[in-house]
């Protein structure tokens, strides 16, 4: 037994090795694939012929010269056209326009990456596989399977009740009868159930009228507070906002969590302006030139982004006439007497997209995720504390807010304290 | 005591006829007919029960409700290709031209996701003409204006460019051509005119512009051999004359010259020291209103007044005097004449005689006396002359005499519209019928277009390319900032003028590289600050302007081209010398070509000029047609800002009206005392023979004898929606003296007639009522500079149990509110208000501020956050009340009337942010307070339109919605909120407010958040000045000043420190944010009210002047 345990330590260690090396080796295959994503797949396909801005590189291995000249063409293709390289002029002619410079861009590892990926076998189809349930429908349906609605059960206690008083009633009826009889006395009257209510009503008259003032308050309340949701998409319980259907099937879990694409790249005004900003579609042309089908719906939704642009994908042009602009529609919305700016809780507050507007990686429909009331603003202008330090505007602010409630401790200076909860500073 | 009065109902009750008694016993007057509509019937026929009836209300009402709960579904329509310079949220701003033949400025466009919404002032270093008035401000509005012609019209039809291009072509191939155009002060546009003359030889150019400034050309070319217009330096000038010269308001570059007469207003107790100015006029000017000494003369004097000037000017400098008729009325005035002259002499070359008549003769006179008082050079120049107001008087009646005798076969217009705006007696319209084919440019089809073969729409402004030269040495370009609005494929669209003359004239360029080609050989030369054109021209459109180094004036000639019909580009940057010096510093221009290089200056015959500047004889009553500050020359009188712009001197709004002294008002028997409940009276004014019925508006300052009428009203067109039948035509009344156009006409009478005019003022007191110490302080600079604050400036001081006198800010009954952040504040320097409006079109502008129209005015509901208030000075105060034994209540009844010839001062009003609001402690519903940056906040969501601020204020400044103005359809041709046009014009960071809240300044607040953002974001402390409210940077005269209090390195620090420094309405401790400046006037007499509140408190009857 003594033997054992370093026995099985020195098996584990190998199989950690392996496991280990088997998956730097798997990092390095990626590696290719995302820069080649990245830097390469706008302008290149790289296991077709198809031409998009550049050549398909399928069989590039055999047509280009061989040696280390694919390495020079891709870090610097001008400098080899200049050197007067005949391949590179050819190649030149033909496309009619010169590759970017990837100088001091990609280092020669990041190229023998990327051309690893090329010469491996073309990347498995995600969209083969069926698409996984998204995270929220899984959990939600788990929920359902599991709890009663509390209202379906109050209905059942409230019809058993209502069986059972039936069922006592006539008990009692027949029973009140059975005792008359015998005593001699006549029988009660047969009257139905309205008539015994209205009667025990009326000898309970002060306890029905307290009953009735309270459920009439109560229906008052639950009418005050409906009107608090008047206009807002979203459910305080279940935490579901609006989530209407889009134009196209965007989803912002393929672009911003699989293909890891920053916020700010689509949405790029959100550092500028009060608006972040809906693309425009060159920007999604930017990448949709090349990448022409996707894992879920193939070329059914990206055909729509080039019936907006014009593009024919065939041809690779752009028709000016063919143009259709988008409507997406607007998920986030604030009523038009408040003003809210984008850049302002962004650069200045350093506050993340992801804290007003949910966990958007994993949706693959936008969605609503906060109630956005004045409500939950003010909630978070309590709470939030304001970045003053090493931002000079705030510097006399800070020094007086200091001054002022010197000798307190645990004092935050949020937003509230520097007037954040005032009407005029969204409302104007 | 019992009831001795007895108030009846009416006529019907005093006469007590049975059929009252009778009817009295009913609850309704008339009977209604309840029998037959039941009696019918239809009724029963119908099988509309009252139960069906319930049900129907019932579910609409709920359908209603339902409907009003859901949100609506909200599209997001990205750009296809975003242009790289739009972001949307964020705002460009374009460097631009304004010239519109009347008004230049050079200018900054607001642009959002592409609209133009808002017109700043360029403010670039050294810039001349970086103000603007009200009517540039508004003139962003102009680019919405669905009266704009979408296409060409031919023969009154619609029709496509083609077409329009076709039917000038065949026209053009025969005859003589004539081009009338308003002064054109691009030299492109000339050049491009110029190729077209070189095309069809048989072309004249004519220049005519509305309001006429001929005679100061010929003036020039009586004295100085040039027929310029000169320049003009009012800061250098200590002493000012000016005869009926609006120079701060409508004379030929107002923006400029106030701002130039502004820096001798700025005065401290450190520098006691500014211009005087003496004015002489008929109708109060905005000028006239803020002289140090004003006279009112008939307008037959004025030359009289310029003669005597000069001769007494010419015995001072032992000059030659002129023989003429030197009498004058008003005894005043004849002595002013002489202080005045004595003064000018004392400040020989640093003083101004300058005058607005448009008269050869007095234009001679007023260059012989500055020449005389050796002026030129130092606040006139010829040599670096004005391009502004070319036209020619004569020229045009020479035109108008071609055109009725058939011999124009073509007459195209452009910029101009005779048919509206010449003297009648020129027959202008009569003349245009005599020619066969007639090319209008104009925007709208207005009364000449009406008459036009062919109508090819021009671009607005904003939408165009084009240049401007307005000052030998400077040029501005003009770039578009919008597409053009109405272009294909929804309308035929507009096209340029100098697009179309290009075309017809055979070129084969489009004006954008004309204009390149024009600035690469003519102004590319004489810069010296960039090497290459690209650069140049790129800096240029950034800038928007440039001062060339060699001051020439500019070639007009067409240019080469090369065999395929391109501009040959020869200009060649020969004289590369930096405009700056590595430090920065400006070095002086070269001047080349100084006057009077070798050519000897003609001979001024100032006799001949003496006879003609009094050629006018005068009669029993002058009629002087006068231009307003908010319509000008007319252009812009389907403006709804402008026409509901009060105007500054009378308070009117969407009105022009006949002004008479109120002396002369009671002699013809009008009515005298104008208050909004009290009409005006309607006159029959026969001018030249011709009879119209005008209202009558008692002015004071008026020359009595004499009435005022302003032109650019009376557009009886119903596509100019806002203008049609608002008011009455002026222009026809113009008189040709000495073959110019005059505004002088002594062929007048009036007559009263039973109508009365419903008026509607924004303004109906017209004194202060002596509370001069708390709401107007102003001071003598005489009493100014030799006394010291508590004289003029006196702390407002209450006597306090145990304390003794104590200022009334010390009794408090609040705690102050702490304002550790900003603690924004403004300051009004009331030397500086000139009341020219422009700060009330841009706060319109800025903050959506809604038009209500005249209905609305007329029951003071303007919705203007900023007003300027207006006072005139009474002759009757409480202290020679008590001294005549007037009576108390006579003293003030007489102090509410203003003088005949009353002093006046402009006060601009807007919520004073008071921190201890007294609007915020009365709202039920917290929907005004305050914020700890000490803005006084208005929150429209809140709001439940109580009123009960409104009421408590005592500023009076807080505005209610009482329609929804924005959707209301007895608003729709007013309000450009309702038109699809209109509304692109608002901007979107202001909200729109709805009917049944109130509204006021807020101070610009969404600036100053955007102000904060900028300098957050870049981590900087806010820079002093970097934020500015709209009316501030509106204001060429730099009165308003605004900035953050806590910043002790502000403007507005050092100006709250200054002595002059004051707030309104103190005593009532409502601590105002914003402060006012003590007005001083340099006058020897000392000011004529008395202390009257302070002594109140104290409780004993102090008097002194404060």
């Amino acid at each position: 037994m003594k033997n054992l345990i370093p026995r099985f330590s020195a098996k584990a260690l190998i199989t950690i090795i392996l496991t280990l090396f088997a998956f730097t080796t798997q990092i390095f295959g990626q590696d290719g694939a995302k820069l080649f994503k990245a830097k390469c797949a706008t302008c290149h396909s790289s296991h077709t012929e198809k031409k998009i801005t550049g050549p398909g590189l399928k069989g590039i291995f055999d047509r280009a010269p061989k040696g280390d000249w694919l390495h020079k063409w891709i870090i610097n293709a001008e400098k080899v056209i200049k050197s007067g390289d005949q391949y590179a002029n050819k190649i030149f002619k033909e496309n009619g326009s010169v590759m970017t410079v990837f100088e001091g861009d990609l280092t020669d590892k990041d190229v023998d990456a990327i051309l690893a990926f090329v010469k491996g076998p073309a990347p498995v189809d995600p969209s083969a596989q069926p698409d996984p349930p998204t995270g929220d429908g899984a959990v939600a349906s788990a929920e359902k399977g599991m709890s009663i609605e509390p209202l379906y059960l109050t209905l059942g206690v409230i019809v058993i009740l209502l069986i059972l008083i039936g069922a006592f009633r006539s008990v009692r009826t027949t029973m009140q009868n059975a005792t008359n009889r015998s005593e001699g006395k006549p029988e009660n009257p047969d009257i139905t159930f309205a008539q015994e209510v209205k009667q025990w009503m009326a000898g309970h008259r002060r306890f029905v009228g307290v009953c009735l003032l309270i459920i009439g308050f109560m229906g008052m309340k639950s009418c005050w507070d409906a009107c608090y949701d008047i206009g807002v998409y979203y459910d305080w319980k279940t935490k579901k906002g609006y989530k209407p259907e889009q134009p196209i099937k965007f989803s912002h879990k393929l672009h911003a969590a699989d293909n890891e694409i920053a916020c700010q790249y689509c949405h790029s005004s959100v550092e500028k302006s009060r608006h972040a900003g809906i693309p425009s579609v060159n920007i999604c042309m930017n990448c949709h030139k090349g990448i022409q089908s996707g894992p879920q719906y193939k070329e059914k939704e990206i055909a729509k982004i080039y019936e907006a642009a014009g593009f024919d994908p065939k041809t690779s042009t752009y028709d000016k006439t063919k143009e259709s602009p988008l409507a997406w529609i607007k998920v986030h919305n604030l009523p038009d007497h408040v003003y809210f700016n984008h850049s302002q809780h962004v650069v200045v507050g350093q506050i993340k997209c992801e804290t007003c507007h949910g966990d958007v990686k994993a949706m693959t429909v936008a969605e609503q995720k906060n109630p956005l009331t004045m409500k939950w603003c003010i909630e978070c202008h309590r709470q939030t504390e304001v970045a003053m330090a090493g931002n000079a505007y705030y510097d006399r602010l800070h020094k007086a807010l200091k001054e002022k409630y010197a000798g307190q401790y645990d004092v935050k200076f949020t937003v509230e304290k520097i007037g954040g909860l005032e009407c005029g500073k969204c409302h104007y | 005591m019992s009831m001795s009065k007895k108030y009846w109902k009416g006529l019907p009750e005093l006469n007590n006829s049975p059929e009252f008694q009778e009817q009295s016993k009913n609850e309704f007057a008339e009977s209604l007919p309840m029998d037959e509509f039941l009696s019918s019937d239809d009724a029963e026929k119908s099988g509309t029960s009252r139960r069906d009836f319930l049900k129907v209300m019932g579910f609409s009402t709920a359908a209603v409700a339902l409907a009003a709960c859901e949100t609506p579904v909200i599209k997001s329509i990205p750009y296809l290709v975003k242009p790289e310079e739009v972001t949307p949220g964020v705002a460009n701003f374009y460097a631009t031209t304004f010239y519109d033949g009347h008004d230049y400025a050079a200018i900054l466009v607001k642009t959002r996701e592409g609209r133009p919404i808002k017109i700043e002032g360029n403010d670039l270093k050294g810039m001349a003409h970086s103000g603007t008035n009200a009517r540039v401000q508004a003139s962003v509005l102009g680019l919405y204006d669905g009266a704009r012609l979408r296409g060409p019209l031919v023969k009154g039809k619609d029709a496509t460019w083609k077409a329009a291009d076709d039917a000038v072509a065949a026209a053009l191939s025969g005859g003589a051509i004539r081009i009338l155009t308003s002064t054109i002060i691009s030299p492109s546009t000339k050049a491009v005119i110029a190729e077209f003359i070189a095309k069809y030889p048989n072309t004249e150019h004519v220049t005519y512009d509305a309001i006429s400034y001929n005679a100061l050309a010929k003036a020039n070319k009586n004295v100085w051999g040039k027929s310029v217009v000169s320049s003009y330096d009012f800061s250098k000038a200590k002493i000012v004359v000016g005869i009926a010269c609006d120079f701060l308001g409508n004379w030929i570059s107002g923006e400029e010259f106030s701002k130039q007469y502004a820096k001798n207003r700025k005065v401290s107790k450190e520098n006691p020291e500014m211009s005087q100015h003496f004015h002489f006029e008929s109708t109060l000017s905005l000028t006239g209103a803020n002289a140090d000494y004003r006279y009112a003369v008939k307008p037959s004097e004025l030359g009289k007044v310029t003669a005597a000037l000069y001769n007494e000017v010419a015995a001072g400098t032992s000059n030659a005097k002129v023989s003429a008729d030197e009498k004058i009325e008003n005894a005043d005035a004849v002595k002013a004449i002489k202080k005045a002259a004595a003064k000018l002499i004392e400040n020989k070359g640093k003083s101004l005689v300058v005058s607005g008549i448009n008269d050869e003769g007095i234009q001679t006179l007023v260059n012989g006396i500055n020449k005389m008082l050796d002026n030129y050079d130092k606040t006139v120049d010829v040599v670096n002359h004005l391009n502004l107001k070319q036209s020619d008087d004569k020229e045009f009646a020479e035109l108008i005499s071609e055109m009725a005798s058939g011999k124009v076969n073509v007459l195209m217009t452009y910029n101009c519209n005779p048919v509206y705006t010449a003297p009648a007696e020129l027959k202008f319209a009569e003349a245009i019928t005599k020619v066969p084919t007639v090319v209008s440019f104009s925007q709208v089809q207005d009364e000449t277009a009406k008459y036009a073969t062919v109508v090819c729409p021009d671009n607005h402004y904003l939408e165009s390319w084009g240049d401007a030269n307005p000052r030998r040495g400077w040029f501005t370009l003009q770039q578009p900032t919008i597409n053009p609005i109405f272009a294909q494929p929804r309308h035929e669209g507009t096209r340029q003028f100098q697009q179309s003359i290009l075309k017809w004239s055979g070129a084969k360029t489009d004006y954008l590289t004309y204009l390149q080609g024009y600035w690469n050989n003519s102004v590319f030369p004489n810069q010296g600050k960039f090497g290459d054109f690209a650069t140049f021209w790129a800096n240029a459109l950034h800038d928007g302007a440039v001062k060339t180094y060699i001051h020439k004036d500019v070639v007009i000639a067409p240019m080469a081209k090369d065999s395929t019909g391109k501009i040959v580009m020869t200009g060649s940057a020969n004289v590369v010398a930096p405009l700056f010096d590595s430090t920065g510093t400006e070095i002086p221009e070269v001047e080349i070509a100084k006057v009077a290089t070798a050519e000897p200056l003609p001979t001024p015959d100032y006799n001949k000029a003496a006879s003609m500047a009094t050629s006018v004889k005068g009669s029993g009553l002058e009629l002087f047609v006068y231009e307003k500050i908010g319509l000008g020359n007319g252009n812009y009188s389907n403006n709804p800002w402008l026409m509901e712009l009060p105007d500054p001197i009378s308070k009117v709004t969407w009105d022009n009206y006949v002004t008479m002294n109120p002396i002369d008002v009671k002699k013809l028997g009008f009515h005298e005392m104008l208050r909004q409940d009290i009409d005006g009276s309607v006159a029959e004014l026969t001018v030249n023979g011709v009879t119209i019925k005008v209202p009558v508006y008692p002015q004071p300052g008026q020359a009595v004898g004499s009435i005022g009428l302003a032109m650019g009203y009376g557009r009886n067109l119903s596509n100019l929606k806002v203008a049609n039948g608002v008011g009455v035509n002026a222009f026809g009344f113009l008189t040709i003296i000495n073959e110019t156009i005059q505004p002088i006409n002594t062929k007048v009478s009036i007559k009263t007639t039973s109508e009365t005019h419903r008026f509607a003022a924004t303004q109906i007191q017209h004194t202060i009522m002596g509370r001069e110490e708390f709401i107007l302080r102003e001071v003598s600079l005489k009493e100014f500079a030799a006394k010291d604050k508590n004289y003029w400036n006196a702390p407002v001081e209450i006597e306090v149990h145990g304390k003794g006198k104590t200022h009334v800010n010390e009794v408090d009954l609040w705690a102050a509110h702490p304002r550790p952040g900003h603690k924004w504040a403004m300051s009004i320097d009331l030397n500086l208000c000139f009341g020219c409006g422009a700060c009330v079109v841009a706060c319109t502008s800025e903050n959506n501020v809604a038009v209500v129209g005249k209905t609305e005015v007329s029951k003071s509901r303007d919705m203007h956050w900023l007003r300027i208030d207006r006072y005139y000075s009474s002759d009757m105060n409480t202290r020679k009340g008590k001294e005549e034994n007037v009576g108390y209540k006579e003293t003030y009844i007489e102090m509410e009337n203003p003088s005949a010839n009353p002093q006046v001062t402009f006060q601009p009003m807007m919520c004073q942010h008071c921190n201890h609001a007294p609007c915020e402690t009365v709202c039920p519903v917290l929907a005004t307070s305050h914020s700890t940056e000490g803005l006084n906040m208005m929150v429209y969501n809140r709001c439940i339109g109580t009123r009960y601020c409104a009421n408590n204020c005592p500023f009076k400044v807080r505005r209610f919605n009482w329609f929804n103005y924005n959707g209301n359809e007895w608003f729709k041709d007013v309000n450009p909120a309702q038109q699809e046009l209109g509304r692109m014009v608002l901007n979107p960071d202001v909200v729109v407010r709805s009917r049944g809240v109130m509204e006021k300044c807020s101070m610009c607040t969404q600036k100053l958040q955007a102000g904060k953002l900028v300098a957050k974001k870049s981590g900087m402390p806010l820079v002093d000045g970097s934020v500015k409210t709209a009316c501030q940077a509106a204001c060429s005269t730099d009165a308003i000043i605004f900035g953050d209090l806590n910043d002790t390195e502000s403007q507005i620090a050092k100006h709250r420190a200054d002595e002059r420094s004051y707030f309104l309405l103190e005593d009532v401790g409502v601590k105002p944010t914003i402060s006012y400046k003590v007005k001083v006037r340099n006058q020897e007499e000392p000011m004529k009210f008395e202390k009257t509140a302070s002594a109140k408190h104290e409780g004993k009857k102090e008097e002194k002047h404060s």
